[in-house]
């Protein structure tokens, strides 16, 4: 968990869904908690960009958003291999879940996942986001 | 419809016995003779008979031992036993452990071992014929399931999305700006995902997995009250819960339970202005527990109070769903709970709920 927040804030959103990737960034952006989104469609894209930005710190994000239900790559199959990644790498980034599932099996998943350390709800409501940014950063 | 004829195997010491036997049925059924128990068992491993027609007295393993030794290995045809004396000791062992279907002295008479031949066969048939429905009607359920389950899912997700953009549209400021007309879609889109997620409960519930765990009520009624009361902040709730021992339970189906019940006392309220009030207490003990909700709302018309649990039974304007009393009862059936309701119309209504201590 990131002790220290140094502005500007990044935000990563995972998700195969343009139009939510659309209402999400926008609710973060009108909700200014964080000063930059980063949008990735897919967890193979995210896995990219961290892999072209993995000498750029400042480029790095503070949060990832990442969407359960995925084609090819879903949400679990990107954690494991986020959890490869050097520690530095990860050492000022938290992942949350951001998924409108209602299903047991990947609410329990999504809670046992180390890495997880919330699972927010779609639609994103602006106050349950501030609520978890308060709690969080 | 012809069939292709009955597959009998009878198994003899006596090779006169065979003969006869032969002789007087190879018309009717397909015939396989054996000359002992091993044999017999050879005949078994090649091809599946329907029914096994086996002397009881023949050297080394009788006809008794044999059925007992295929009990689990050939368990569908159907077993005759024939003996030449009435042997009481061999008859009781061959009801009690050889799953013998009937029992034919020797000699034996054509008709009644044609007889017995012809019912054990239809024995046989229903037999197999409900094993096949059986494993029809599971696979067919399953699909069901599945197909909810995954159409709720789709459904839902681009619902959700709809639900998100009438959020933008209210941090924007436009909410307003086109008459009532986003309110209209809210409430809609509210509506659509409230059946959906109905849907979705009822799926869940008919699957018969059951996970007990520990519930604490005072925080499972907290937990429902915010979730259920989030649009409603003006409804007082008198909390009463006395939890004096664990209770373990279904938490899925509890919370189904009492979720649904506080929403309905929630929601079916008189028209504002009125001071809504929902007492819920709760007594869990050893045993069970005893859970009550009442409101002083809209109450239920004394006609109504049997229809209330059956499916999509819905009072006129009415605003639910038709579901979730429900899911209720259906919920409760799975833990062996029970509920019962007592209403005066105008004053309100109260559950009765008891469900056992799974502990």
């Amino acid at each position: 968990m990131p002790n220290k927040l140094e502005r500007p804030v990044k935000v990563m959103l995972i998700d195969d869904n343009i139009i939510d990737l659309k209402i999400n960034s926008k609710i973060i952006f009108i909700s200014k908690l964080f000063d930059e989104i980063i949008q990735c469609r897919s967890g193979e894209d995210a896995l990219s960009y961290f892999n072209i930005h993995s000498n750029q710190p400042d480029k790095l994000p503070n949060l990832i958003l990442l969407d359960i239900q995925m084609p090819e790559m879903d949400g679990f199959e990107f954690l494991e291999n986020y959890k490869r990644f050097p520690p530095e790498l990860k050492e000022n980034c938290v992942v949350a879940m951001l998924s409108s599932t209602l299903d047991f099996g990947d609410i329990r998943k999504a809670e046992a996942n180390p890495y997880v350390i919330k699972l927010l709800k779609k639609p994103l409501y602006p106050e349950h986001l501030e609520e978890f940014f308060k709690a969080n950063f | 419809m012809t069939r292709s004829p009955v597959k009998v195997l009878y198994i003899d010491d006596e090779e006169n016995n065979l003969l006869a036997f032969k002789a007087s049925f190879r018309r009717q059924y397909e015939i396989y003779t054996a000359i002992s128990a091993a044999e017999g068992l050879k005949v078994l491993e090649n091809l599946s008979v329907e029914v096994i027609i086996a002397d009881q007295k023949m050297p080394e393993t009788t006809g008794v031992e044999f059925f007992k030794s295929i009990a689990t290995t050939y368990p569908d045809p159907i077993r005759i036993l024939l003996t030449g004396y009435t042997d009481i000791a061999a008859l009781a062992d061959a009801i009690n452990h050889g799953d013998i279907y009937r029992y034919i002295t020797k000699p034996w008479n054509d008709l009644e071992l044609h007889n017995s031949i012809k019912n054990a066969h239809d024995a046989y048939r229903s037999k197999i014929d409900l094993r096949n429905k059986v494993k029809e009607l599971e696979k067919t359920n399953d699909e069901l399931n599945r197909f909810i389950y995954s159409i709720s899912h789709e459904l839902r997700a681009p619902l959700v999305s709809v639900i998100g953009i009438v959020n933008l549209v209210k941090m924007e400021g436009l909410y307003n700006s086109s008459g009532e007309y986003w309110e209209l879609i809210e409430a809609c889109s509210n509506k659509l995902d409230y059946y959906i997620q109905k849907t979705l409960q009822y799926y869940k519930n008919n699957k018969n997995i059951s996970e007990n765990s520990a519930i604490d009520f005072k925080k499972l009624v907290d937990q429902m009250i915010d979730l259920y009361a989030y649009s409603d902040r003006d409804t007082q709730f008198n909390l009463n819960i006395n939890q004096t021992h664990p209770f373990m339970g279904d938490s899925f189906r509890i919370e189904v339970i009492l979720g649904n019940l506080i929403s309905n006392a929630v929601k079916y309220q008189k028209e504002s202005g009125h001071h809504k009030v929902v007492d819920i207490s709760i007594e869990a003990n050893l045993l069970s527990a005893e859970i009550s909700i009442t409101d002083n709302g809209l109450g239920i018309l004394n006609e109504h109070l049997e229809k209330i649990f059956t499916q999509f039974f819905k009072a006129k304007n009415n605003k639910g769903s038709g579901l979730g009393l429900f899911i209720v009862k259906e919920a409760l059936n799975k833990i062996d709970g029970t509920i019962a309701v007592s209403s005066s119309l105008n004053h309100g209504t109260t559950f009765k709920i008891t469900i056992p201590n799974a502990k």
